[in-house]
């Protein structure tokens, strides 16, 4: 029986490995990785609107020029990076700008006018719509400008107003010391939640998704009578979950090396040492982070129970997957069944997200150890500290012992499911499966 | 040999097969028919292991059926039992490794087969590209590659032109000529005749008539006259005990209730002119088993 079991884990990884769309698919999903982390070089490359250079008219009333367009331009290299903008003082009547608004559709006039009350008020006219963006610098420009002009004709000395204008120092303290950089770890933690979560979601939806087909397949064709009269049906079940299984963690590991292979093509094609420098330095301030939040032990302690929670949770899927799609007489009622569950996940994901925003949520801890979400969730709120490692280890202990109750349960249900060819009080014969051994 | 005893299965409260008992011995061809829904399914389910019988056993060669009893059996289903998107040496490898054998075994008798049958060309070729018959074939292989001790036949010839049932019909008898135990099941009345020496009858779950074909057919008290000539019809039909009395082709059958109303017959007959014919023939076992699932439905009525 052992041999037939390897026979037919081999033969059902052979089946999604050895065919040209396996290939095709991971060729695509490379080319997409590049694409996806170059893609600003790409949209670069075919150029557009945004290229040009745009031309503010500025009618200063308020003897302001300088101030505005230096505003105005530290404020779009952090908003508009990839925009310029030439800047023109006029003193041109409405008719003459509107004509020249008419000819330069992209031009923008803004009228700097006095006033005795507010100190300023602006007037913003163009051809076209100027887009959110470009109206945002402009408005957070005015403000700026309105509050020098207000502090300038205040009266105070230079060293009042660059006092009243400089930023306050904040310095954020806690006793406890266990929460130093509590700040940078809840980034961390959630960065890294995000980045694990995203392809966890992906490869469940395969991994539930191969065994349903898998399944469905033979189940439809009529051949797993033949099967089965040769293999105990655990012995199928548990060969098309180890299949399927190894095949999402290999895909997993694939997945990884394209994020590798992509971060080189950004290294590659971004030409220039500045933004290598960038990569490089950015690179350098997570990992400082990480040293100094201490994530990397907390993440140490707890990796045992996550590959436990990761493992146990794949498999439970695997097994839920293969239980619906032996009680189905079709993919299409399989695909029908399984959406469910695929909501389960993305309330697991939701939930993670939401750990940070509500800190000692105990609805959030609670679904913590509720299997087939605990993967997602636990890990998440140990990084945060809301979970204790014995916390940890309780939810890795339920999330296993569910997943081996719904095999044993899943196993009868499936043994009678196979066989079932009639949706016909299809509820009834599963329920009545369940009470036989 | 198989032995079935005294074998019942209930899905639920529902009885699918009662009380079923039968031996198939070796090189013996053994016919299990039924209408639709008869229980043959249930009960070849049960030979090949798939489900237990909720009372009874199954034995092959007096050893319950298990994973290692089941290696010997060869099944082949009503309804294609293929992977489609395998290749016809991928599919029977599949099968062939799931019965044990060794993949250098299965590709040497898989290319005798496929000469055998004259598909060669298709060995590499996936089966959903093949004809409705060629599967049949690949089929039929796949339940015979591992040169079964029990072969389960259910309806064979589906698909099948007359050649290839007849190159079927063949490959079976030599299986049965090396000793293996056949059973064969069709809805088509004739080629249970030119292969069962037993059979059974089934009418929901229950085995109605059992034994062999020859005396089956001898204890069977309806006969049939087949006379050629000019006959007095109504004379005959006002005999008691003939139930009817046809023409087929310029050819009189009648059919009587017992072997003794045959003299009451020739005595008419005798009368009649041109007479060339006059026999006394068994019927066939299609009336047979019309008459015994009808017995049995009026008999529930």
């Amino acid at each position: 029986m052992k041999t037939k079991f390897k026979y037919l884990t081999k033969q059902s990884l052979k089946k999604k490995m050895q065919t040209k769309w396996f290939k095709w698919v991971n060729i695509v999903l490379v080319i997409l990785f590049i694409f996806l982390a170059n893609i600003d070089k790409v949209i670069s490359l075919f150029g557009g609107d945004y290229e040009g250079e745009v031309m503010v008219y500025v009618e200063d009333e308020v003897g302001s020029f300088d101030s505005f367009t230096s505003l105005f331009l530290e404020n779009q290299k952090a908003m508009q990076p990839d925009r310029t903008y030439q800047f023109l003082a006029t003193n041109e009547n409405a008719e003459v700008m509107k004509e020249k608004l008419e000819e330069n559709k992209e031009a923008i006039w803004v009228r700097l006018l006095f006033d005795e009350t507010n100190y300023l008020k602006a007037e913003i006219l163009s051809y076209n719509d100027v887009g959110t963006v470009t109206k945002g610098i402009l408005t957070t420009s005015i403000n700026s400008l309105k509050n020098m002009l207000a502090v300038t004709q205040s009266g105070l000395s230079e060293e009042e107003i660059l006092a009243l204008t400089m930023p306050p120092t904040i310095t954020s303290m806690t006793t406890n010391p266990e929460v130093e950089n509590e700040e940078n770890k809840n980034f961390i933690a959630t960065v890294a939640s995000f980045i694990v979560m995203l392809p966890c979601f992906f490869l469940i939806l395969l991994l539930v998704q191969m065994v349903g087909a898998e399944i469905n397949d033979e189940k439809t064709t009529r051949s797993m009578e033949i099967i089965i009269s040769n293999v105990s049906p655990q012995a199928h079940f548990l060969s098309k979950i180890c299949a399927s299984t190894l095949f999402v963690l290999l895909q997993g590991v694939l997945l990884l090396c394209y994020g590798g292979i992509a971060l080189v093509s950004r290294l590659l094609f971004s030409g220039g040492f500045t933004i290598h420098e960038e990569v490089i330095s950015g690179a350098k301030n997570i990992l400082e982070m990480i040293q100094t939040t201490g994530i990397l032990k907390t993440l140490g302690q707890g990796l045992p129970f996550f590959i436990l929670l990761f493992v146990s949770s794949f498999i439970l899927y695997a097994i839920v997957a293969g239980v619906l799609a032996s009680m189905t007489t079709s993919i299409e009622d399989f695909q029908q069944l399984q959406t469910p569950m695929m909501l389960v996940i993305m309330v697991g994901y939701y939930l993670a997200l939401m750990a940070t925003e509500f800190e000692g949520a105990i609805f959030i801890k609670a679904m913590a150890y509720v299997p087939m979400i605990s993967f997602l969730l636990a890990p998440v709120l140990f990084l945060l500290g809301q979970m204790t490692m014995f916390e940890l280890f309780i939810s890795s202990v339920i999330s296993i012992l569910f997943t081996w109750v719904v095999f044993h349960y899943g196993l009868r249900i499936y043994k009678v499911g196979i066989l079932n060819y009639s949706s016909s009080k299809l509820w009834r014969k599963l329920f009545h499966s369940l009470k036989k051994n | 040999m198989l032995q079935v005893k005294h074998i019942t299965k209930y899905y639920e409260q529902v009885k699918a097969v009662d009380d079923l008992s039968f031996e198939v011995q070796d090189g013996e061809i053994f016919g299990l028919l039924g209408v639709n829904g008869a229980g043959k399914t249930t009960t070849f389910r049960m030979i090949i292991g798939l489900l237990e019988p909720t009372k009874g056993e199954v034995l092959l060669d007096g050893r319950p059926i298990d994973y290692q009893v089941t290696d010997y059996i060869g099944f082949l289903t009503e309804e294609r039992s293929l992977l489609t998107k395998l290749t016809v040496k991928e599919q029977i490898l599949y099968y062939g490794i799931l019965k044990g054998m060794k993949e250098k075994d299965i590709l040497e008798k898989l290319d005798m087969w496929l000469e055998r049958f004259g598909i060669t060309e298709y060995k590499t070729r996936k089966i959903k590209e093949l004809s409705k018959g060629n599967q049949q074939k690949i089929q039929f292989i796949s339940a015979v590659i591992h040169e079964p001790k029990l072969l389960i036949l259910d309806e064979p010839f589906t698909g099948l032109d007359p050649l290839n049932v007849e190159l079927f019909m063949n490959v079976i008898r030599e299986f049965k000529e090396k000793g293996s135990s056949i059973i064969f099941s069709s809805h088509r009345m004739e080629h249970v005749e030119m292969f069962c020496e037993k059979l059974v009858i089934l009418v929901k779950g229950k085995s109605v008539l059992k034994g062999e074909l020859k005396q089956i057919k001898k204890e069977y008290r309806k006969k049939n006259i087949i006379v050629d000539g000019d006959i007095a019809v109504q004379d005959i039909k006002k005999i008691d005990g003939v139930l009817s009395v046809e023409n087929q082709n310029g050819i009189w059958v009648i059919k009587i209730d017992d072997e003794k109303r045959v003299d009451d017959v020739f005595q008419i007959v005798k009368k009649g002119k041109h007479i060339t014919k006059f026999e006394v023939e068994d019927p066939s076992l299609n009336e047979i088993f019309l008459s015994k699932v009808g017995e049995s439905y009026e008999n529930e009525v």
